[in-house]
């Protein structure tokens, strides 16, 4: 046997710890508790922007929470009298538009009977829509038909979105109109 | 302390799924690959990266018609939580919500949480560390426990459109869904509450329209009496054993120290080699 020569008072202090020990780690002492508060909110310190839903006509409003420049959070805004909060499956999911790997940074630019996109810059691509516009445009105009003024293109169609608010769709009809687009489309028709 | 309840009206549901996506969108969970179930059911049950699914059942009921049925499916937050009781790390509990956690630091990826479970809603992840060696630990629903420490509701009692799921204090959420069945009751005889006392209650209660069984769930889920022996029975015996154990090493070691004292002085004195 070990030897350990103890006294009267020296075993009662050992006893006396060991028990101390005994009853803070059993009953006392909340371990989990002091180790819940030691974890972070997910949305203590986010910067909170609200937003519109893009999917559908709807409108809900969302509301972005961000940090580190990344959203890390999205909900739906329960200030919004449309929504008032809720949110569907779709608009859920709305803070992978920006987080997705799968998300498109640059345009892509695939030519004509081309099987390959390529990367180009804003400037080329609205210029070239620009120039393309203008020249089916120019060369599919119908002023007259059956000797009734129509002014029309069959050669462009439009399709609108229902993320679009009042004055983009203001906007994208009188562009339309001015061309002489007569399949100007909504996709909420669909 | 109050305790809370998710309250879910199945009868509400238009099975949007949005509770689903939200309950992933708060908690960070990764999309599941999933194949076609031959409904519109997206994944067959709830996994450890899916806490909560929108069941799809189609029911005929007794008129020769077709019903289509949907259930929030998600973890019952029972009062008696089996997965608690046989938890041999203590890593399950209840929190003063009422709700039942996995703290994920004392999870060992035993299982005997996910093989008890009543209402099969806990599951096993594996995961990889940075050697490489694999480890599991139990994941499920945590009704959003973090959420509501700050005043927050759910996620998925948050963006239900519906009014399908509420959240709110318990008696008064029993007394809503008791005056739910009331209301339907024309339409759906077989309507009822589902708040099985078998486990104490629960904290996610139903107003379902159909049996129990037609969803799927135990008509009458208890706490396995194996579970209560484990930890009611077998755990505090073993560590009054280990209690035991120490005091009778320590008893064992004072009295030899005292009898061999003794001894010695015996000794010292037949012996006469005193020097005092």
């Amino acid at each position: 046997m070990v030897e350990m020569n103890l006294n009267r008072r020296q075993f009662l202090k050992l006893s006396g710890a060991a028990a101390a020990t005994l009853a803070i780690v059993e009953l006392g002492f909340d371990e989990k508790n002091v180790y819940a508060k030691t974890k972070e909110f997910k949305i203590a310190k986010t910067k909170v922007t609200p937003t519109i839903c893009c999917y559908c006509g709807v409108g809900c409003g969302i509301l972005v929470h961000t940090k580190n420049n990344t959203v890390v959070y999205t909900e739906g805004d329960p200030d919004n009298p449309i929504n008032e909060g809720k949110l569907c499956s779709k608009g859920t999911t709305i803070r992978q538009l920006y987080t997705s790997k799968k998300r498109l940074t640059k345009p892509l630019y695939r030519a004509p009977g081309s099987k390959k996109w390529e990367e180009k810059d804003w400037e080329w691509m609205l210029d070239t829509i620009a120039k393309r516009v203008k020249e089916t445009r120019d060369a599919s105009f119908i002023e007259k038909e059956e000797g009734i003024t129509v002014n029309k293109t069959e050669k462009i169609a439009s399709l609108g979105g229902a993320a679009l608010d009042n004055e983009e769709t203001y906007l994208l009809a009188k562009l339309m109109r001015g061309l002489g687009v007569v399949y100007l489309e909504h996709q909420a028709r669909i | 302390m109050t305790k809370y309840v998710k309250y879910v009206d199945v009868t509400k549901c238009d099975g949007c799924r949005a509770c689903m996506v939200a309950c992933k969108n708060w908690n960070d969970l990764p999309a599941e690959h999933t194949d076609f179930l031959g409904s519109a059911q997206s994944h067959p049950k709830v996994t450890a990266d899916t806490w909560n699914v929108l069941q799809y059942i189609e029911h005929e009921n007794g008129k020769g018609d077709l019903e289509y049925l949907f259930r929030h499916s998600s973890c019952f937050h029972c009062t008696e939580a089996a997965c608690e009781k046989v938890c041999p790390e203590d890593a399950i509990s209840h929190t003063k919500f009422g709700t039942v956690v996995i703290d994920q630091d004392k999870c060992v990826g035993c299982g005997y949480c996910v093989q008890n479970c009543p209402f099969e809603v806990i599951s096993l992840k594996e995961y990889k560390d940075k050697n490489g060696k694999t480890y599991r630990k139990s994941q499920k629903c945590t009704m959003c426990t973090d959420r509501i420490e700050e005043g927050l509701q759910p996620a998925c009692v948050t963006t239900c459109h519906t009014g399908a799921m509420e959240f709110g204090e318990k008696e008064a959420m029993i007394k809503k869904a008791e005056q739910r069945v009331k209301e339907i009751k024309d339409r759906y005889p077989n309507a009822r509450v589902y708040n099985p006392q078998g486990v104490g209650g629960t904290h996610t209660i139903y107003v379902l329209a159909e049996k129990p069984s037609v969803y799927g769930l135990p008509e009458n889920p208890k706490v396995p009496t194996s579970a209560i022996l484990w930890k009611d029975y077998a755990q505090p015996i073993g560590k009054a054993m280990i209690g035991a154990t120490t005091m009778a090493v320590v008893g064992a070691f004072v009295t030899n120290k005292f009898f061999s004292k003794r001894a010695e002085k015996a000794e010292q004195e037949d012996g006469g080699e005193s020097h005092e």
